[in-house]
């Protein structure tokens, strides 16, 4: 099969998927609409709705884990490809990349090291 | 015709493990709890919360539910049952389950409730602990295999399987998977009984069918994921092909459902601590490894 036509049916299978989710929600909907009252479409919380948004209460606490994991994110990108022709180029590209990954280590150290991998 | 039997074949999986999970979560095996508890979600009203932002709200179950389906799309399930053989395979299966995470947080963001919104910041946390050692586990696979063909994973380990070739890789591996689909030790998203219900507390009716379907789902993918990159898939002796990757699937996906049930849930910062000073140096090791072992075990490679 062409990559193409592989990707059309992934495509295909997708919106067949979200079909199949419509259809439960259409199903669900000829079986009876609900009644209309007040406080019953208020989030789980004390029962009232919140003043602000509540975004504002939380706070991302591993923002150092995210810098770190970018670095990482990127390395991955090279690796698959590398991975794929490691056994034809053998020791030459177990150096290239092991170098490669050496640095990123000892990043990971050194971060480590500042207190990166702690929540903030 | 392999679409429409990879797709039964999902969703009969999805429905055993929907038993199983309420067999180790109540002690009660029955075999008709699913269907009736779906029909049921169908009969109930479902509810949006007002002030909600209604698009992230009504894609993010949907989204969980296709992510987890397209991840299951290029796992083969016997030679030549498999919906798309694509060239970057074993990539594809990272990129469609990242979306997990993008479904979690819309999920979590969506109704503008405390709950749901902590549930889904925790998820992207853990997405930044759990994805990088799966990435990497599936690196090992990949060079054993000199292919990202998720058919020529599986035949590389004819042999012997990748479990045995590389147990460091299939240790990281499955923690990680129970980390995707938020299995107990890691179900900090929804986390029952501490942010009641977590990114599923606002979602009522056919919203919380849709969601439980793809939890179930997402777990089958990621227990067939396991069976093929490290447990050689298909390969075995005397039964049919079909039959070895389902028994392999359903152990795995028992083994994930009940291995969390004995173990307390873990915290936040204990988990991506664990994950970063832990599971990624075992994870490069094992490509130091897989690497060493490639290029010391094959002599015409070293000559020069």
């Amino acid at each position: 099969m062409e990559s193409l036509q592989q990707y059309a049916l992934l495509f295909g299978m997708a919106v067949a998927t979200v079909g199949l989710a419509l259809c439960l929600g259409a199903i669900s909907r000829t079986l009876g609409k609900p009644r209309e009252e007040e406080g019953k479409d208020v989030p789980a919380t004390s029962g009232k709705l919140h003043r602000d948004p509540v975004w504002a209460r939380y706070h991302v606490r591993y923002y150092g884990y995210a810098l770190l994991f970018l670095a990482f994110d990127m390395e991955m990108a090279f690796m698959y490809p590398w991975a794929v022709v490691y056994r034809e180029l053998g020791l030459v590209a177990l150096l290239d990349m092991g170098v490669f990954l050496a640095i990123l280590f000892l990043g990971l150290l050194y971060g480590w090291s500042q207190g990166a991998l702690r929540r903030q | 015709m392999t679409t429409v039997i990879v797709v039964f074949a999902l969703i009969v999986g999805a429905y055993l493990v929907a038993v199983l999970e309420a067999w180790t979560t109540t002690g009660r095996l029955s075999f008709a709890s699913p269907l009736l508890s779906g029909i049921a979600l169908l009969g109930r009203e479902s509810i949006v919360p007002r002030k909600s932002d209604r698009i992230f709200f009504e894609v993010g179950p949907v989204l969980l539910l296709v992510s987890a389906v397209l991840a299951a799309a290029v796992l083969p399930l016997a030679p030549g049952l498999i919906v798309a053989d694509l060239a970057t395979g074993a990539l594809f299966v990272n990129a469609a389950l990242a979306y997990v995470m993008v479904a979690l947080v819309m999920a979590g963001w969506g109704p503008d409730g405390a709950y749901a919104m902590v549930g889904g910041f925790r998820f992207l946390g853990q997405l930044i602990g759990y994805s990088m050692p799966i990435v990497m586990a599936i690196v090992g696979v990949a060079m054993r295999a000199e292919s990202l063909l998720t058919t020529a994973i599986v035949e590389s380990q004819a042999a012997l399987p990748n479990a045995i070739y590389q147990p460091a890789g299939f240790v990281v591996f499955s923690v990680a998977a129970m980390s995707v689909c938020f299995l107990p030790p890691f179900d900090l998203p929804t986390a029952p009984g501490e942010l009641a219900g977590g990114t599923m507390a606002e979602y009522t009716g056919w919203r919380l069918a849709v969601v439980r379907l793809a939890r179930a789902v997402l777990v089958v993918t990621l227990a067939a994921a396991i069976t093929v990159f490290y447990l050689g898939g298909w390969n075995g002796p005397v039964l049919p092909p079909w039959a070895w990757t389902a028994a392999k699937t359903l152990a795995v996906a028992a083994v994930m459902l009940v291995a969390g049930r004995y173990v307390p849930r873990v915290r936040e910062e204990h988990m991506l601590a664990w994950y970063w000073k832990i599971g990624i140096p075992l994870a490069l090791l094992n490509i130091l490894y897989v690497g060493v072992v490639l290029v010391v075990g094959e002599p015409s490679s070293m000559s020069m």
